[in-house]
């Protein structure tokens, strides 16, 4: 394919997603909507797959869609199809429109205004016309030195590892004006597998990350590999950690995995309008320790989920969600706003683009305050936010004995509260680890967890 | 008629070629706290095209499904499939030939859900949802959803395979949020199954499903949580069929055993108790409409019962054409692609435990101090067999008798070392997890099922 093709290609498909939409909204207005709205999609995929260290699979994907979202009498129904065609179009807006008949009714369905929701200009760092042009044989030379990284040491068992190249297109519109578009270009990577010595297996491991410009993607990807390296052959020869309650070291994974759910689950405007938070009240008040600071950037590169616009059409941008502690806002879209009396925070589909910020000790002091510390990398459990209750199994963890790692653990089961946790926040490290370019965390040190290892 | 242009066009391409056509139509219904928060009607169609050129594969999708585009996604994935070839030299590759199909199967209550008006269904949903609000003054929410999927495929090789077929496969369940003195409480039942609607409400989990599911979440409003430890347990189906598909059935992948999963080179080992026959089937065994019922596979290959573990010995792994070529043995019919642009991957379909000769009573009467677990909640499990599944709720049994409601638990543990605990199996037996899907990169629909098994396992307990 020539340099600039794959860009014009897309260009001409979200041409005609565009069209098509106007139609759609035309068709429901016709058809007897009182307001309606589309969603549109449109991206050109290049991937590449090695599977047990071998090449074996190349793909290439061309992929579109549409989703129509109608009112009527207070009531919504919504239909979705990956058809540009005009008939077929019109009857998914009749589906809609039939759904909605039979729907209950809800004063609180409401679309954006353009007064909320004004054009917004595209990120300009989602798209880079080099990437776009990455071309297959290109893609499996980066790839193959990364491999070469990845199987040095015969213990890896590398299961899966997969690179993708993606430029897309999406864009909605509604009745009411609202218009808004994005472009983006996407390399992406992942690494799945685990070590194997004789007749022992770790468990399995995972590690990718994305880049949305073509500058610098080797190096990345190669520090991703050596990391993934690390982790698995760090996981052999595990012991059980001793059971203890007290402090346990989270990793920047199980930050994510333990407390930004916890968060976003109490700050959600949809949990609030369900009187399922218990920081329905909280807005401006303590929640958490003040070693905690959580805020979604959306406009920032370092993110994946990074937009221009929610899913309402409504403009994204930066928030605070705990600062020091205190819960700065709920996160609402357009109906969990009007249901409860608020204005949208631009979360429709959000959060976008998570950050914690980082505190102020070393990792290496952290590790050496305690004489027994586990430091857990993932959780395999249950959780249950309305009570902040959490149980399960420490995946890729790792025992520190007075500061010294003592190796990887296995068969250890961690139990604590949320909201315990949340107030004994002992530590923040002053490093944190973007994780697969969803959000970005650094270690965060806790009391109060039951450790059940032997 | 696709069936037709799709052979065409096969026999016309150089080198092999599968062409799937798949057409998902999907209605999902969540009404919760008096409103409805999804009606939506979904469509996607397309063909996928895999390609074999020099030992490398390529893949290509169209979802313009005319002749002059699936020709197109065929050259691609030619072209593809070359690339990649030249690139990385050339790999031997065998396809298994297995029994390649020729059927066209139209499955029961396909024809029933395409009919039914979609206002019919979703007024039933709002009407349970109503229901269910009203069934206790301690009710918090009451969530239903119902979600449909017709299946039609045609399936074309260009080595003989033939085949379409069209399946329905409804799922209903309902979710109950109690509530007392600031307390609250879950109850969570559900069913999914290969068939229609009538079939659907037959499905033993939904008897009376509006006041069981609501009971369930009133009563544990006042249950305590089990205690921690290694526990005599009796797992209920559903959680016999959790354990069968996330710890034993994830590590029986032919591509993961490949990788150096805990079953590579165990197969003729012992790794359970001789009362454990393990299977994955798309074939009706046992008892009907399990939602992974499937003629053939996305390779177009006829499915059949695959016995994993037989009376505790490792007897199979789960097969695509190619693994089975490498491994000298015939496909097992596993090659599953979720929608028309994915590729087909090694996936289970129904994976259950064969039922035995005890009775559950007798079993339950046997246990001095242990738990009934019943209800599968999310699970994981690990190359190396640990897993960690989540329950619904535990019944205390003490002296042969139940005789407390406790709050869920979570079972952790290494599938083959807990398997080999197994001391009664019993005759009682269900498909259980048809609301489930499973996750490998793509999502697959699956069933999961079995009997009461009696074993030791560990229970996570609260904090200490």
């Amino acid at each position: 394919m020539s340099k600039g093709q794959t860009s014009e290609n897309l260009g001409k498909l979200s041409d005609s997603l565009s069209r098509i939409a106007e139609k759609a909204l035309a068709m429901a207005k016709e058809m007897g909507a009182d307001e309606a709205k589309v969603a549109t999609s449109a991206s050109f995929q290049k991937r590449l797959v090695v599977e047990n260290k071998e090449f074996t699979l190349a793909n290439s994907l061309e992929s579109r869609g549409l989703a129509i979202l109608v009112h009527k009498d207070k009531k919504k129904g919504s239909a979705s199809l990956n058809s540009v065609d005009e008939g077929a179009v019109r009857q998914a807006v009749a589906d809609a429109l039939a759904l909605a008949k039979y729907s209950v009714p809800d004063e609180n369905l409401t679309l954006a205004r353009p007064d909320v929701a004004p054009k917004t200009a595209s990120l300009p760092f989602m798209y880079d016309e080099p990437l776009a042009d990455f071309d297959l044989e290109e893609m499996q030379g980066m790839m193959a030195e990364t491999l070469a990284r990845l199987t040095r040491d015969k213990r890896v068992a590398l299961d899966r590892y997969e690179m993708a190249a993606d430029i897309s297109w999406h864009g909605m519109g509604n009745s009411h004006g609202v218009r808004q578009t994005e472009r983006q270009s996407l390399a992406t990577w992942s690494f799945f597998g685990m070590a194997r010595d004789g007749d022992e297996v770790t468990g399995f491991d995972y590690d990718g990350s994305f880049s949305f410009g073509k500058s610098g993607l080797a190096a990345k990807k190669m520090e991703g590999a050596e990391a993934f390296t690390r982790k698995i052959l760090g996981a052999l020869k595990p012991r059980q950690a001793p059971s203890y309650k007290g402090a346990v070291l989270f990793s920047p994974r199980a930050v994510q995995e333990l407390l930004f759910g916890m968060i976003l689950y109490h700050a959600g405007g949809r949990q609030v309008m369900d009187g399922k938070s218990r920081w329905d009240k909280s807005v401006g008040q303590k929640v958490s320790s003040d070693k905690l600071t959580l805020d979604d950037r959306p406009h920032d590169p370092r993110f994946a989920g990074a937009t221009a616009f929610d899913g309402d059409g409504v403009p994204t941008k930066p928030t605070s969600i705990l600062k020091a502690g205190v819960l700065g806002l709920h996160l609402h879209d357009l109906y969990s706003a009007k249901k409860t009396g608020n204005k949208t925070s631009g979360h429709s589909g959000g959060p976008f683009a998570l950050e914690l910020a980082t505190g102020k000790d070393s990792l290496a002091s952290i590790l050496g305050a305690h004489d027994t510390l586990l430091m857990v990398d993932r959780f395999s459990g249950n959780s249950d936010p309305i009570k902040g209750d959490f149980s399960g199994v420490a995946k890729s963890s790792r025992l520190y004995l007075k500061g010294q790692d003592a190796g990887g653990v296995t068969e250890t089961m961690i139990a604590g509260n949320f909201f315990d946790l949340a107030q004994r926040v002992l530590a923040v490290s002053d490093v944190a680890e973007n994780i697969s370019g969803s959000c970005s965390a650094p270690y965060v040190l806790v009391d109060g967890i039951s450790v059940t290892g032997n | 008629m696709m069936k037709d242009m799709l052979a065409q066009l096969a026999a016309g391409s150089a080198g092999f070629v599968e062409l799937r056509y798949h057409k998902r139509t999907s209605n999902s219904f969540v009404a919760k706290k008096g409103r409805v928060d999804v009606a939506n009607h979904s469509l996607t169609v397309g063909v996928g095209v895999r390609a074999l050129v020099d030992g490398a594969w390529g893949f290509a999708a169209t979802a313009d499904t005319s002749k002059a585009a699936v020709q197109r996604a065929i050259a691609e994935a030619q072209r593809m499939a070359g690339a990649l070839a030249k690139a990385r030299g050339k790999r031997n590759v065998t396809l298994g030939r297995g029994k390649l199909s020729r059927a066209d199967v139209t499955g029961e209550g396909f024809q029933e859900l395409r009919d039914m008006a979609i206002a019919d269904k979703l007024g039933q949903v709002v009407a349970y949802e109503q229901q269910l609000a009203k069934a206790s003054g301690r009710m918090h929410t009451a969530r239903c959803r119902y979600n449909e999927v017709l299946e039609e495929k045609s399936i074309v090789t260009s080595d003989g395979a033939s085949c379409s077929l069209s399946i329905a496969q409804p799922e209903f369940s309902l979710t109950a949020i109690a509530e007392k003195d600031g307390e609250r409480a879950t109850g969570n039942l559900g069913a999914g199954v290969n068939g229609g609607w009538k079939c659907l409400f037959r499905h033993p989990t939904l008897d009376n499903v509006v006041e069981e599911t609501a009971k369930i979440a009133v009563d544990l409003l006042d249950a305590k949580y089990p205690e921690g430890g290694q526990k005599t347990v009796i797992l209920a189906p559903s959680v016999v069929g959790l354990l069968c598909h996330e710890a034993v059935g994830h590590t029986v992948e032919a591509d993961f055993v490949k990788s150096g999963s805990i079953a590579q080179g165990m197969i003729g080992q012992r790794v359970a108790s001789d009362l454990v026959t393990m299977a994955d089937s798309g074939r009706e065994t046992i008892a009907g409409y399990a939602v992974g019922n499937l003629p053939f596979d996305d390779e177009g290959i006829e499915t059949e019962n695959t016995v994993i573990i037989k009376n505790g010995i490792l007897n199979s792994y789960l097969h695509n054409r190619e693994s089975a070529a490498e491994f000298g043995v015939a496909p097992t019919g596993n090659a599953r692609a979720w929608l028309f642009n994915d590729e087909p991957l090694i996936r289970m379909r129904n994976t259950y435990l064969m039922p035995g000769t005890s009775a559950l009573a007798q079993m339950i009467a046997e246990v001095e101090d242990g738990y009934l677990v019943e209800g599968a909640g999310g699970g994981q499990a690990d190359s190396n067999g640990e897993f960690m599944f989540g329950t619904g709720y535990v019944w205390r049994i003490t002296n042969g008798k139940k005789v407390e409601l406790l709050r869920e638990a979570t079972l952790s543990g290494i599938a083959f070392d807990v398997l080999k605990t197994v001391d009664a199996v019993s005759k009682e037996f269900r498909w259980d997890l048809g609301t489930g899907y499973c996750g490998k990169g793509q999502a697959a629909k699956v069933d999961a099922g079995g009997p009461y098994v009696r074993c030791k396992i560990t229970v996570g307990g609260r904090q200490a």
